[in-house]
């Protein structure tokens, strides 16, 4: 059925502009997209992944044209031929990376500080990349973030890892020539280590608060921009809320690791495995699901119902126990079909979590103008996104 | 003819618009049958006409489900919601790609899975190993006796402590294992580099063993220097053994291989929680590493051999350990329980045992 203009025919022009809701859907298959990941999956490995920027764009279409927002599609414009050369530069990076740990503590740590360097402005460049490629109804988002801001946004999270990499690393031939000698390891670094530990853990909620308030504060869509009003106080107490569910979470946990061990130390094979299939794997897998779950859904409700533009207000109400329910059942398919299940899952996922969301709109979207800002042309930074494992969705 | 809308990629409007093929040639033109271009007449606006070369524009797969958007040089776009009738109307001009014919039928995904599945096991067993051996051979033995102190150092710092055999002890072994080395070794390729070192386990749960470190680093404890002070043939075999990992630089291939196994793990798994990934690498990490045991335990017959010692005497190796580790059980209150095949790492005692015994 052909999509009907009829905005501007509907509401005469005098009137104040109403506030319309427009209904979120998502209408991915999971049968659709399962033949679409086994063929890419095949093509990624024989082409020893050389493939993976060209099957990443057929997703993003897939899942940005299965996105309709008011009955039109998000649109994927990114070239993949740009893709490549991104993702052969994270290769390579990734590559040198993992290496440099394997020879060295010395060179592992230079080339976490390197990595530590150039990251916020390669997560920076993956937002340009994924909105400048995203449209709706033809016209382009933007990021408007400057780079300046990506570091200070990151900097809450990095100061403290990086303290407590390079103490653990002055740390072992330290503790080395201490037990050799029969006396204590130098007590500065043993207090620095625990003091970035700690601050680590104390920061963790405001780096949460300002990586999303820069993100969700440089949204461009034909001239609105969005901000997001949620302070880290709010982010503060989800932090302590995950910390409470995890406590609770743990102590079943805990019982049911107890079982299984108790179990294990029974003469049997046939009752090993069972404790190892059926008691410790499912507890361990649903211990961690439950955690993700949680944080997943408060965190895209606090970050949602926060985020406003001057014409656009967006809603989520994602459920934690529609999630959490969701997420055991996927995993436990996913298991058992030894991951073929795995596109079916990120479909169901992928529409739970798009159809939680509102958008309400104030005006007739057909009188804005899009910018006229450039458009964004290198594509490194979105591989950068996808091969370290940030997710960068919207 | 095909009606659809078209978006001009300045302004969120919608413009109904008729879309006709012809030849080369992808014609758009202003729907006079709508209110909306009615409006547009109202207003004297000029109604829409573009010529576009069919090859300019970036047409939609086939799928069935999502809308079609068509890009058009210059930021415009076409949307289409109906799939189907626009893959009908589009598919004089853009031919299906192989690629999308196996993705829009199950036979194409069948035959993808099957390829993938074969591609994979092809990879593991043959592939891995491959790739191992030409990484391996560019590593230099600089860099690897490096790794192998590194690994010393390591252990040493956690929790390894300095040997309380006598001088004269650890001399002897030493001496013996360069002389049944000597007689093992062919003429004009002489035994790697190697360096022995004496540890004690103490309170680390490693008890009797040895174990060889890349760049040729054995270190043995004294724990098992004691169960067998009265078999100095069995501890040569047991060094024998070890060796046998130097020669292959089992040490660094395993290194390389654990790398090459998760980053193939990581690619079937790819677009996922992480925590999954490491399964299947741990478990197909644990196969060569069985591989590797029997090369060693291959090497350690050779030496033994060579030596006019029989192969059979390591049995008594598998039985005082066997010993030690129930007496250790029995301490604890417990009995030791035994993983199945796929996570231990050296193939069962039992088939080690087998070897030696029928070694001729």
């Amino acid at each position: 059925m052909q999509i009907e203009p009829t905005w501007g025919a509907e509401a005469p022009p005098s009137a104040a502009p109403a506030a319309r809701a427009l209904p979120v859907a998502f209408t991915g298959s999971g049968s659709e997209y399962f033949r679409i990941w086994i063929v890419n999956l095949l093509l990624i490995i024989v082409t020893l992944t050389l493939y993976t920027p060209f099957a990443r764009a057929r997703r993003l279409t897939y899942f940005q044209g299965n996105t309709r927002i008011d009955g039109h599609a998000l649109g994927f414009h990114g070239n993949p031929r740009k893709m490549f050369r991104g993702y052969l530069l994270m290769v390579l990076l990734g590559v040198v990376y993992g290496a440099s740990g394997q020879f060295s503590p010395a060179v592992g740590l230079f080339a976490f500080c390197v990595l530590a360097a150039v990251w916020p402005a390669l997560w920076r460049a993956s937002l340009q990349f994924r909105l400048a490629n995203t449209s709706w109804r033809g016209v382009r988002m933007r990021f408007s973030g400057k780079l300046q801001g990506a570091y200070t946004a990151m900097l809450p999270s990095f100061v403290p890892a990086i303290a407590l990499v390079a103490a653990s690393q002055f740390m072992q031939p330290a503790a080395a020539e201490a037990t050799a000698a029969a006396s204590k390891p130098p007590m500065a670094l043993v207090w620095l280590m625990m003091a970035s530990m700690l601050a680590m853990i104390a920061l963790f909620p405001l780096s949460w608060a300002w990586i999303k308030r820069y993100q969700h504060g440089h949204y461009h869509y034909a001239g609105e921009q969005t901000t997001l009003s949620v302070g880290p106080r709010r982010f503060y107490g989800l932090a302590l809320n995950v910390f409470g569910v995890s406590l609770l979470a743990g102590l079943i946990f805990s019982v049911a690791m107890g079982v299984g061990v108790g179990l294990m130390a029974i003469d049997s094979v046939a009752v090993r495995a069972a404790a190892i299939a059926l008691v410790i794997a499912p507890a361990y897998l649903t211990f961690l699901g439950t955690l993700s779950s949680y944080t997943g859904a408060r965190l895209q409700n606090l970050v949602w119902n926060g985020t406003r533009s001057p014409h656009v207000e967006f809603r989520s109400q994602l459920l934690f126990n529609a999630l959490l329910r969701l997420t055991l059942k996927n995993v436990l398919l996913t298991v058992l079909t030894l991951g073929l299940y795995r596109p079916f899952a990120v479909i169901a996922t992928t529409r739970l979590k798009l159809q939680a969301m509102t958008v309400t709109l104030e005006g007739e979207v057909d009188q804005w103008v899009a910018d006229t800002a450039s458009r964004m042309d290198d594509a490194s930074g979105d591989a950068a996104g996808d091969f370290f494992g940030i997710d960068m969705g919207l | 003819m095909l009606r659809s809308t078209y978006f001009d990629g300045r302004s969120p409007k919608a413009h109904a618009v008729r879309l006709h093929l012809s030849g080369d040639w992808l014609e758009i033109v202003g729907d006079t049958e709508t209110s909306d271009a009615r409006q547009d007449a109202d207003n004297a606006a000029p109604r829409l006409h573009l010529r576009i070369p069919v090859r300019e524009v970036q047409w939609p797969e086939r799928q069935r489900h999502g809308v079609r958007l068509a890009h058009l040089p210059g930021g415009a776009m076409l949307s289409h919601d109906d799939g189907p009738a626009w893959d009908a109307w589009a598919a004089s001009v853009v031919p299906d790609t192989w690629v999308v014919r196996g993705m829009q039928s199950w036979r194409g995904a069948l035959l993808a899975g099957v390829f993938s599945i074969a591609t994979l096991v092809a990879a593991w067993a043959w592939g891995v190993p491959v790739a191992t051996r030409a990484l391996v051979a560019a590593v230099p033995a600089g860099l690897e006796a490096e790794l192998g102190e590194q690994a010393l150092r390591s252990f040493d710092a956690g929790g390894l402590l300095p040997s309380r055999l006598p001088a004269t002890r650890q001399a002897a072994i030493r001496q013996a294992l360069e002389d049944a080395l000597q007689r093992a070794s062919r003429p004009g390729s002489p035994p790697p580099a190697h360096t022995l070192h004496f540890r004690r386990a103490g309170r680390l749960p490693l008890g009797p063993n040895a174990f060889a470190l890349p760049g040729g680093s054995l270190v043995v404890t004294d724990e098992l220097v004691t169960l067998l002070e009265d078999r100095p043939d069995v501890i040569t075999g047991v060094l024998a053994h070890e060796m046998g990992h130097v020669r292959h630089r089992h040490g660094l291939r395993m290194v390389v291989q654990a790398s090459l196994v998760s980053a193939l793990a990581s690619v079937v798994l790819g677009d996922t929680t992480g925590w999954l990934a490491t399964v299947p690498a741990v478990l197909g990490q644990q196969a060569y590493s069985r591989d590797f045991e029997r090369e060693a335990d291959d090497e350690s017959i050779r030496v033994l051999r060579a030596n006019q010692l029989s192969p059979a005497v390591m049995v008594l190796l598998f039985e005082r350990l066997r010993e030690a580790r129930q007496k250790d059980a029995d301490d604890d209150g417990g009995r030791p329980f035994a993983l199945p095949i796929a996570i231990a790492s050296h193939p069962s005692d039992e088939e080690r045992i087998a070897r030696f015994r029928h070694a001729r």
